[in-house]
């Protein structure tokens, strides 16, 4: 049986000499072959598709419809103050205009301190009489502002006294036969011009960017600490490394695995957050019509071109470090800090808004992805940006992946377990 | 010297191999023939696969050189890798592949041209006694089964040189059994086949010739009963001896 098979593998083996292939063949089925294996990941799958898939919406709806609560709330409800002194007229005010439930508190600070009030008024002795007179008071307002109830209740503190104010000015204006309008020759009429696509593209520009980075590194995360490190452990490399195809080659084939994984993850991350904005965000948040969050196909093309060129960066660095790496664990504890380095340029990005005319700010890697995202989602599109930004992260990637190749073809690397 | 007789498969001329300040490998010259098993035969340690590594282009040597099929692992080591199959020491599987799809990787590496590829796997594994289990997944395999999937990827581009590191090492009884019975094959079809192994018998039973290899040097090197003969010893005997001789 045993030399029946063999004969069968010289014969066909005489029959013609196995060819020379050349490198894209060799890439091509160590990409195919890497594919095969993540796809039949469990862990794969649950990253790559599920949890994009289940996060995005909770994080897109979530966060604004929670956000809106609270300010909604802020806005109803009326905090509870406590008066110190006498003022009938501006107590009056406050039940009359509902901007804030005056009471009496044995000792304010105390219950400011405890929360049983929000703020405290402090009215001076004999105030109504002073302004009768013509004169000016100090009225004086604690509030605690690492509290948002009791900054809200100060900023209605300070609505009702301006409101006390003015009608004071009114009545004395009155006495003197002036009309109050005389003190407000120019009034402001103030009308938003942002339309639909510009509001919910400031919307995407504040979430796209961080979610898509966010998920460029953990997609193929566990992708690229498999291929390589893994190889490693489970004692495949070796036969991988005496085999024909030349480094480049299998670096080639895994980093393309790596990136596909990446990119997959980051497809799922945007399609699940305009689903979820568009046909989420009307019926979660209140007041909000239906967003017009369909990108123009050009604009959302550029968009995926820039994030595939930031994934294949993301995607390099794991691999190298994952090659370099003993074991899958050692590599995940290498891939990890790579995860902080790209989320904090994302929650950092608005407040170095000034910078994003700046030609250099494009080829500092990873800061430059989040302003041309930035650029695309506000809807402009600024070719030079685009370009500096290809070419840099093109740069850089291949320098990395250079790297892969050195490490792989680095004794003390491959044999080290 | 190059060795210009076609028959001389795999030559090696005084390897030395130093890790920082461990040398490993320290003078290692033998020659292999078409149609022989060459036993590397040593206890853990002696640089039995250090010399393997760097017949296969694995590593490079600090001094010395060596052919392979024709092609110098140095100046040539893409020659050699299209010419070797190689077992690695404690070699792993793919878990997530079947042994057909294992197999097939190894041949795409090769180069198997790919309207022959399918045949040739099928062939392959069908001579290891694998065929039901072909469309199976290589984790849920016996070590003994994953051994036979590693030996098919090795010899799916049938190569005229074959190195096997401690092939049956860990197996059971059965499954060293039928690894032995495929290297003979290998020998019978004129390849030439470099196993390692620290088990005596397994040398006795399978190697025409040895090198006896202990701290990085070949000890004795021949013929098994022309060593035999020579130290009027059996080959245990002769061993244990060298390796004494070079601990002390």
């Amino acid at each position: 049986m045993i030399s029946r098979g063999l004969s069968r593998v010289r014969e066909r083996g005489r029959a013609s000499e196995p060819v020379r292939p050349p490198l894209w063949s060799h890439v091509r089925a160590v990409y195919m072959k890497e594919m095969l294996e993540a796809l039949r990941d469990r862990r794969t799958l649950l990253v790559m598709i599920l949890l994009p898939a289940l996060v995005m919406p909770l994080a897109t709806l979530g966060i604004p419809y929670l956000e809106q609560r609270q300010q909604h709330q802020l806005k109803t409800t009326i905090p509870t103050v406590a008066i110190v002194g006498q003022a009938e007229g501006l107590i009056h005010l406050a039940h009359t205009s509902n901007l804030i439930r005056p009471v009496r508190a044995a000792d304010p600070v105390q219950a400011l301190r405890e929360r049983q009030v929000l703020a405290v008024v402090r009215i001076p002795s004999k105030m109504e009489q002073i302004i009768a007179r013509d004169g000016q008071v100090h009225v004086g307002i604690l509030y605690d502002t690492s509290d948002s109830e009791s900054t809200a209740a100060r900023d209605k503190v300070v609505d009702l006294i301006s409101r006390y104010s003015q009608q004071v000015v009114a009545r004395r204006l009155v006495a003197r036969h002036l009309n109050p309008t005389d003190l407000l020759p120019v009034v402001l009429d103030e009308r938003n011009m942002a339309t639909q696509r510009q509001l919910s593209g400031m919307l995407l520009a504040g979430l796209l960017p961080f979610f898509i980075a966010m998920w460029a590194v953990v997609g193929g995360m566990s992708v690229a600490v498999d291929l390589a490190a893994g190889e490693k452990e489970r004692g495949t490399l070796e036969s991988l490394l005496v085999a024909p195809p030349s480094r480049e080659a299998i670096v080639l084939g895994k980093f393309l695995a790596v990136l596909t994984a990446s990119m997959g993850a980051v497809i799922i991350v945007i399609v699940a957050m305009m689903f979820s904005l568009r046909w989420g965000y009307p019926y979660l948040v209140h007041g909000a019509t239906k967003l017009d969050v369909s990108l123009p196909l050009a604009a959302a093309a550029v968009l995926l071109g820039v994030a595939m060129l930031f994934s294949a960066l993301v995607s390099a660095i794991q691999l190298a470090l994952s090659v370099y790496a003993r074991t899958p664990r050692e590599a995940q504890q290498y891939v990890t800090p790579l995860y902080f380095v790209i989320v904090l340029p994302a929650l950092a990005i608005q407040f170095i808004s000034q910078w994003q005319s700046a030609a250099w700010v494009y080829l500092i890697p990873v800061l430059n992805t989040f302003f041309v995202f930035r650029e695309l989602l506000l809807g402009t599109v600024n070719w030079g940006h685009l370009l500096l930004t290809a070419l840099s992260c093109i740069f850089y990637a291949s320098l990395v992946l250079g790297m892969a190749v050195a490490l792989f073809s680095r004794e003390s690397v491959i044999l080290r377990t | 010297m190059i060795a210009t007789d076609p028959a001389v498969l795999v030559e090696a001329r005084d390897l030395h191999k130093r890790f920082r300040s461990f040398h490993a490998v320290n003078g290692v010259s033998f020659r292999c023939y078409a149609g022989e098993v060459f036993g590397l035969l040593g206890p853990n340690g002696a640089g039995k696969t250090t010399t393997i590594r760097m017949l296969t282009t694995i590593l490079r040597p600090t001094a010395g050189g060596a052919r392979v099929a024709g092609h110098d692992v140095v100046g040539d080591p893409g020659g050699v890798r299209r010419a070797i199959g190689v077992l690695p020491e404690n070699s792993g599987v793919y878990g997530r592949l079947t042994a057909r799809e294992a197999v097939r990787y190894a041949g795409q590496l090769y180069g198997v041209a790919p309207q022959e590829l399918e045949g040739r796997v099928e062939a392959i594994l069908e001579a290891l006694e694998m065929t039901p289990h072909m469309d199976r997944m290589t984790d849920t395999f016996s070590k003994g089964m994953k051994q036979k999937v590693n030996i098919a990827r090795a010899l799916v581009h049938d190569p005229p040189v074959v190195f096997l590191d401690e092939p049956t090492s860990g197996l059971d009884v059965i499954s060293a059994r039928a690894v032995r019975d495929f290297v003979q094959r290998f020998k019978q079809e004129g390849r030439c086949v470099i196993m390692s192994t620290h088990v005596m018998e397994e040398a006795e039973r399978l190697c025409d010739r040895v090198a006896i290899i202990a701290g990085g040097k070949v000890q004795a090197e021949g013929r098994l009963e022309d060593l035999k003969a020579a130290a009027g010893l059996g080959l245990e005997e002769i061993f244990v001896q060298l390796v004494e001789d070079t601990v002390r």
